[in-house]
């Protein structure tokens, strides 16, 4: 039977308190966060080419998205870059499942393998791009020799300057680099999957395949979508990997967003064509990530049953 | 993004005050100017001596040195960003031959003729480089010129056309197992421009004639196909020089794989080295091949001196590009990092002989061919797009005369968009 007024103002002024310490947090969310993204959107509709200053910086509406449509090198980069996140998150997702299957297994040495398998994720992606691209150079790369060895070249290839074999090292450099991450990240999964599970699937006839489709994959798919999430919004945004090996040739034809976002930005210096793209690349990584998160919110009230 | 760089910028030039104990104007009343460049190597030694002596000879000024990256692309966005922010320093600013137009149009950089410089004893080519609306912005320091290396022990003489090169190189491959003939800059970049402006100058064409794009000519498309046919059809080019630098060509040359090869002169003086090359003293330099529609052809390339508009004391520094590109410079800065004056009156002094590399006749031979990329505000945008379409050609993902003639559509765009476009006229400072 407490009064009511001082409870409210005590909750009142909780709140005061609240708000003051989260103030600081806040704030630098619209710094760091907000702040420059709305910098982007105001750039990207104004004429800003710190080439040619003598245009001035006028309001030019959506003439830079518009000039971004119609660009074909733009709906290349667009295609590059969705057929990069396709094939090696598919890649990564298939070889890093099979991987994970294999450490969640007991064997002599465990340990060893899980940490050995974290190599390739810790070498600098700069560092790695490097190391393929020795590798696949066309008079003294290992691959050429290798493939020569075996009779599968007649000649040595020069790898780099084909469109379709330019995309190789690219893609194997990727998966080499991150299915250990993918494989770690399921392999946890795994683990948290109760072992009874598989011994009633056993009791009740399930062989080995009926066992992973009704039991594993079933039970795994929260921790799959948080791989694909990560994976896809990475991959998405490819630049360093494809900037070192191939700069994005022969030609354009491994030029993916994010590099010809980087040129028109920081080479042509092309502030506000530069952030247009920049803001339709945040578009689209943004629609992804919701998309995502529907799917595994869903899917996590799903499995709370 | 320009108001943080200006408050960087600011931040910077604070602390960096503070931290030195001094402003910009010291108290004694001497002026202060500053030069940004390379502090390190062989370079940096030779700066810091010549500046040294400037300061001894010019007791009221004091030249500091900034350090700035040496890679090209980093300098110039690193120099934009300053100057689009209206810093009065660096005072002087060391230009690659390609930027004077694009600084000068900015209006970010001073035109030199109220200092009246020396013109008649330059290079003519490297003076023209510098110009813009007819008034010179910068002042040539040193040069540098695509050149033709070719093997004394193949051939008797350098070839005199692209005709002759083809057919000395086909016969070095079948008669002397040599496994490429020919090798120059093929990979995606600024050198693939400078290798075909040297053929397409061979046959008599150009990118640029005034405000109109006609690289996709006749000649333009000669040039290109002949390019392409030593890639292909004739084998002599080997296809990996489609991935190559200025590098990966000197390897090739110097290890006596090919009979020719294109390159800047610094190589010259590598490649004499008989314990890291298998071709020293077997080698020489001559201009590019020609045909009979065109010259031959020197891509013209290069470091100037410019003066920085919003510079407080433009007289000083003006004072110290003087004495950096005075003769007893040049001849310093030939002889520890072998670069080629412009100065056309060092080439007859002996001097020269004995601290260049390259017998001086030779390398004056090929200045005198040395031909500006074109002169314009937007030629970094517009080289772009022609290495993709060239790099597009050579590795046939595009035919030659659709690239040249998407190539030539795509540059128009970009000048009468930048204002420079046909018809423009008064559209620049």
């Amino acid at each position: 039977m407490r009064p009511a007024e001082p409870a409210a103002g005590l909750e009142r002024e909780e709140a005061r308190v609240a708000w003051r310490l989260v103030l600081p947090a806040l704030g630098t969310i619209v710094l760091v966060a907000l702040f420059p993204l709305m910098w982007t959107l105001w750039e990207s509709v104004h004429l800003h080419d710190l080439r040619m200053p003598w245009l001035g910086r006028p309001f030019v509406g959506v003439d830079n998205y518009l000039e971004a449509l119609r660009d074909p090198r733009f709906w290349s980069a667009l295609a590059h870059t969705l057929l990069f996140t396709v094939t090696s998150v598919g890649l990564e997702l298939g070889l890093g499942l099979g991987l994970a299957l294999a450490m969640n297994r007991g064997f002599r040495g465990r340990g060893v393998v899980r940490a050995a398998v974290l190599i390739p994720w810790a070498i600098p992606t700069v560092v790695s791009a490097l190391l393929w691209r020795f590798m696949f150079d066309g008079q003294t790369g290992i691959a050429n020799a290798v493939l020569v060895n075996l009779g599968v070249l007649r000649a040595p290839h020069v790898w780099f300057i084909h469109a379709w074999s330019a995309w190789v090292p690219v893609i194997l450099a990727d998966v080499w680099k991150t299915t250990p991450f993918v494989a770690l990240l399921l392999l946890a999964g795994l683990q948290n999957i109760d072992p009874s599970l598989y011994e009633a699937a056993r009791i009740d006839g399930a062989g080995a395949w009926r066992q992973f489709r009704y039991v594993t994959l079933p039970l795994l798919a929260p921790a799959i979508l948080v791989a694909l999430i990560f994976r896809t919004l990475d991959a998405f945004r490819v630049f360093d990997l494809i900037y070192v090996l191939t700069g994005g040739g022969p030609g354009t034809s491994t030029e993916p967003l994010a590099l010809y976002t980087f040129n028109a930005l920081l080479q042509n210096l092309r502030f506000g064509y530069g952030s247009a793209l920049s803001v339709i690349v945040f578009g689209i990584t943004f629609a992804l990530a919701l998309l995502y998160i529907r799917l595994l919110g869903a899917d996590l009230v799903g499995g709370k049953r | 993004m320009h108001v943080r760089v200006r408050g960087l910028r600011e931040w910077a030039l604070l602390l960096l005050g503070a931290g030195a104990g001094c402003g910009r104007a010291a108290p004694t009343g001497l002026i202060e100017v500053t030069f940004p460049g390379s502090v390190v190597g062989a370079e940096g030694t030779v700066l810091r001596r010549q500046l040294g002596r400037f300061m001894a000879s010019h007791p009221g000024i004091r030249v500091v040195q900034r350090e700035t990256p040496d890679a090209a692309d980093q300098r110039h966005q690193l120099y934009v960003q300053w100057l689009n922010a209206g810093a009065s320093d660096p005072d002087i600013l060391q230009l690659d031959v390609v930027w004077t137009p694009e600084f000068a149009a900015a209006g970010w950089i001073l035109p030199l003729d109220r200092f009246s410089p020396d013109t008649a004893a330059f290079f003519p080519a490297t003076l023209a480089a510098n110009r813009w609306r007819d008034s010179l912005f910068a002042l040539p320091w040193f040069v540098d010129v695509g050149m033709l290396y070719w093997r004394t022990d193949l051939a008797a003489a350098p070839p005199a056309t692209f005709d002759q090169l083809d057919s000395i190189a086909q016969r070095a491959r079948a008669e002397r197992g040599l496994p490429y003939g020919l090798v120059w800059q093929g990979a995606r970049y600024e050198g693939l421009v400078t290798t075909f402006l040297e053929y397409l100058g061979g046959y008599g064409g150009r990118i640029l004639d005034g405000n109109r794009v006609v690289v996709g000519s006749g000649a333009g498309l000669a040039a290109l196909t002949k390019m392409e046919d030593e890639l292909y059809r004739l084998g002599i080019v080997p296809p990996a020089a489609l991935t190559w630098h200025e590098e990966e060509t000197r390897f090739a040359f110097q290890n006596g794989q090919a009979a020719f090869m294109r390159n800047w002169p610094y190589a010259y003086g590598l490649m004499q080295d008989s314990s890291s090359s298998a071709v020293a003293g077997r080698f020489a330099v001559a201009p590019m091949p020609a045909t009979a529609d065109g010259a031959p052809t020197a891509a013209l390339g290069g470091s100037q001196l410019a003066v920085n508009r919003n510079s407080e004391h433009p007289e000083a520094a003006w004072a110290v590009i003087d004495f950096l590109t005075e003769p007893e410079q040049m001849r310093e800065r030939a002889g520890v990092v072998g670069q080629f004056p412009t100065r056309v009156a060092l080439y007859d002094d002996p001097g020269l002989a004995a601290s260049l590399g390259i017998p001086p006749a030779e390398a004056r031979r090929v200045i005198e061919r040395a031909v500006p990329r074109p002169v314009t505000p937007v030629y970094t945008q517009l080289s772009e797009i022609l290495q993709i379409h060239l790099h597009r050609a050579l590795t046939r993902q595009e035919e030659p005369a659709d690239a040249l003639a998407a190539a030539q559509g795509e540059m128009q765009r970009l000048l009468d968009r930048a204002g420079l476009g046909a018809g423009a006229s008064g559209a620049t400072r």
